[in-house]
């Protein structure tokens, strides 16, 4: 801060900072009220808590919670499925996502309006989502069959053969807007001269995507990969929603797990200690994240 | 800028791939809009009915006959609109402290804020709702929203977005004796418009479609927001989807017209900030 004319004077600049600084901590207050008590102390608590069992969390069990979640087939197995959850999404956000950038990036017309379309179920509600596929993927009573049945074509009865494949399909449904956004963004940032220097020395179609454009894309494809493994380990909507975890354990996804051990079981001493366990895999994504940001923008 | 041919001829190739993802899109929406003006038997029909023969907006009176739904919407507004003006009021002020503020430790906070985002919802929802179980705050309003009045990504944005403006505007404005709050509002703000839209219109998005916390937090019918009322809804008159899709219609109304007025902020938006 450099204040200047009659106020530049020592004594006068020292009393002006603290007054500054005063009014700066005025002002912050109530942020770091709100920070405490919505994100630190629960942190804190979560880790008391997980500590603890039985329905009134009063019973001590020290680490008793974790080794517990550790050996759990059913914590195991939501951590897996919810891991194949993700992977599936990401994946196929991955290609869908590059590929639709790269038609949208052209000068195609009316492509402002298809990235719009794109977007709008991004910003639907995931309880809509859900229900709506619900009800047209349901194997008897569901649109899909009736229009297949009248078309003589084969059933489809995905809900209960391919539960994990159907919401990771319902989940790069409701995304994939997102991810071509990000994926657009990033073209624009490649420099048009890079591909008429590859053009001039006679680089195929191919040669030019393979070479120019997917390395070019690595810090996107990072960010959204990252950010789409994040959201996809908490994903609890579509599980609760679209299968309840069904059928049997087959979709049961890791957040969902949590929240039936919480709310339903009435344990909040194991779901705390589930949900620590995750935060670890999350923040260590996170860090994966912003070690990846440093370094594309010290490049 | 990247305008890279895809290959020579790529025009039809690409126009169909993006048609067929449009579609992909929009017609199990529009399906909703259909079944949502479907009567029951037409909703069950083994000849499927892709459209009403003559659409019943009856639908619509009878959900509210069914369930509270002018409650759930307008608790689903309160809630938006509270979040929102929150985030509206306190992310840019916070944001300006930091960019604009000398002050001791101030990366040591600045550094705290910033590590909230790293902190995901399920890890806060057992202990706030424990804490506001003892409080009284389940099923009340203030419940609904505490957990979401300021957030570090907004502040981190109108940080950035603030850092830029001259100091020399606001030395000056100090000169002539303008207090702290009016430089604020009289100055940096202004400035700030577009990002503050940008910012508003995702939260208000986000409070609207929020799923997990309402419906934890919430159990008294008359406290449920709309996804929490029409998924609860869905669960009771699980037979009649025409209700339902009715419901969901509503439930959609809102985010569709911000969508369709504020397309362009929103595309710009995510574009510029990468907003989640």
């Amino acid at each position: 801060m450099p204040p200047s004319g009659p106020l530049a004077r020592p004594a006068a600049r020292g009393r002006l900072a603290r007054q500054r600084a005063r009014t700066a901590y005025l002002l912050l207050a109530p942020a770091l009220v709100f920070f405490a008590l919505m994100f630190f102390y629960p942190i804190g608590a979560e880790l008391t808590t997980s500590a603890f069992t039985g329905v009134r969390a009063d019973e001590f069990v020290g680490f008793g919670n974790y080794t517990r979640a550790l050996t759990d087939p059913a914590a195991r197995h939501a951590f897996l499925v919810t891991l194949r959850f993700a992977v599936g999404v990401v994946v196929v956000s991955l290609v869908l996502g590059i590929a639709a950038a790269m038609i949208l990036n052209q000068r195609l017309r009316g492509r402002l309006v298809f990235r719009g379309i794109l977007l709008v179920p991004y910003l639907t509600s995931v309880a809509i989502v859900g229900l709506l596929w619900r009800n047209i993927l349901d194997p008897e009573l569901g649109i899909l069959n009736r229009l297949l049945g009248s078309a003589g074509l084969p059933e489809q009865n995905w809900l209960n053969e391919h539960p994990v494949a159907t919401i990771v399909a319902i989940a790069v449904w409701q995304d994939i807007g997102y991810a071509t956004l990000l994926f657009i963004a990033g073209l624009q940032g490649i420099p048009e001269t890079y591909y008429e220097a590859a053009r001039v020395d006679g680089a195929t179609p191919w040669q030019r995507f393979r070479h120019v454009t997917l390395p070019l894309l690595v810090p996107t494809t990072v960010f959204v990969s990252v950010i789409g493994t994040i959201t996809a380990l908490q994903q609890f909507a579509l599980p609760y929603l679209v299968t309840d975890g069904g059928p049997g354990d087959a979709s049961d996804l890791y957040v969902f797990r949590v929240y039936e051990t919480a709310f339903g079981f009435r344990d909040f001493g194991y779901a705390s200690a589930l949900s620590y366990l995750l935060l670890i895999v999350i923040l260590a994504l996170s860090i994966v994240q912003l070690r990846a940001g440093r370094r594309d923008h010290g490049a | 800028m990247g305008r890279e041919r895809l290959f020579p001829g790529d025009r039809v190739v690409a126009y169909v791939f993006v048609l067929l993802l449009c579609a992909l899109t929009v017609l199990p929406l529009l399906y909703m809009v259909s079944l949502a003006l479907q009567s029951d038997a037409e909703v069950y029909a083994g000849d499927p009915v892709l459209w009403p023969s003559s659409p019943r907006f009856d639908n619509f009176t009878a959900l509210f006959e069914r369930a509270p739904f002018g409650r759930f919407f307008v608790n689903s507004l309160v809630v938006a609109v509270v979040v929102t003006a929150a985030h509206l009021i306190f992310d840019p002020l916070v944001g300006y402290v930091f960019a604009k503020f000398e002050f001791p430790f101030k990366r040591t906070i600045f550094i705290s804020v910033l590590s909230t985002l790293m902190i995901p919802f399920f890890v806060r929802m057992v202990p706030i709702y424990t804490m506001f179980s003892q409080i009284g705050w389940l099923d009340t309003y203030q419940g609904l929203v505490a957990p979401f009045l300021i957030d570090a990504f907004g502040i981190f944005l109108m940080r950035q977005f603030i850092a830029p403006l001259p100091d020399e505007l606001i030395e000056a404005a100090r000169v002539d004796g303008a207090s702290e709050l009016r430089i604020y509002a009289r100055i940096i703000l202004p400035q700030a418009k577009p990002a503050l839209a940008v910012l508003g219109l995702f939260t208000f998005v986000y409070q609207w479609n929020n799923f997990l916390w309402p419906l934890i937090v919430t159990s008294r019918t008359e406290m449920r927001t709309m996804p929490i009322g029409l998924t609860l809804f869905n669960e009771e008159y699980f037979t009649q989807w025409n209700l339902t899709a009715a419901g969901a219609v509503l439930l959609f109304v809102p985010t569709a017209l911000i969508f369709a007025l504020t397309q362009r902020y929103l595309v710009r938006g995510i574009a510029l900030t990468g907003l989640k």
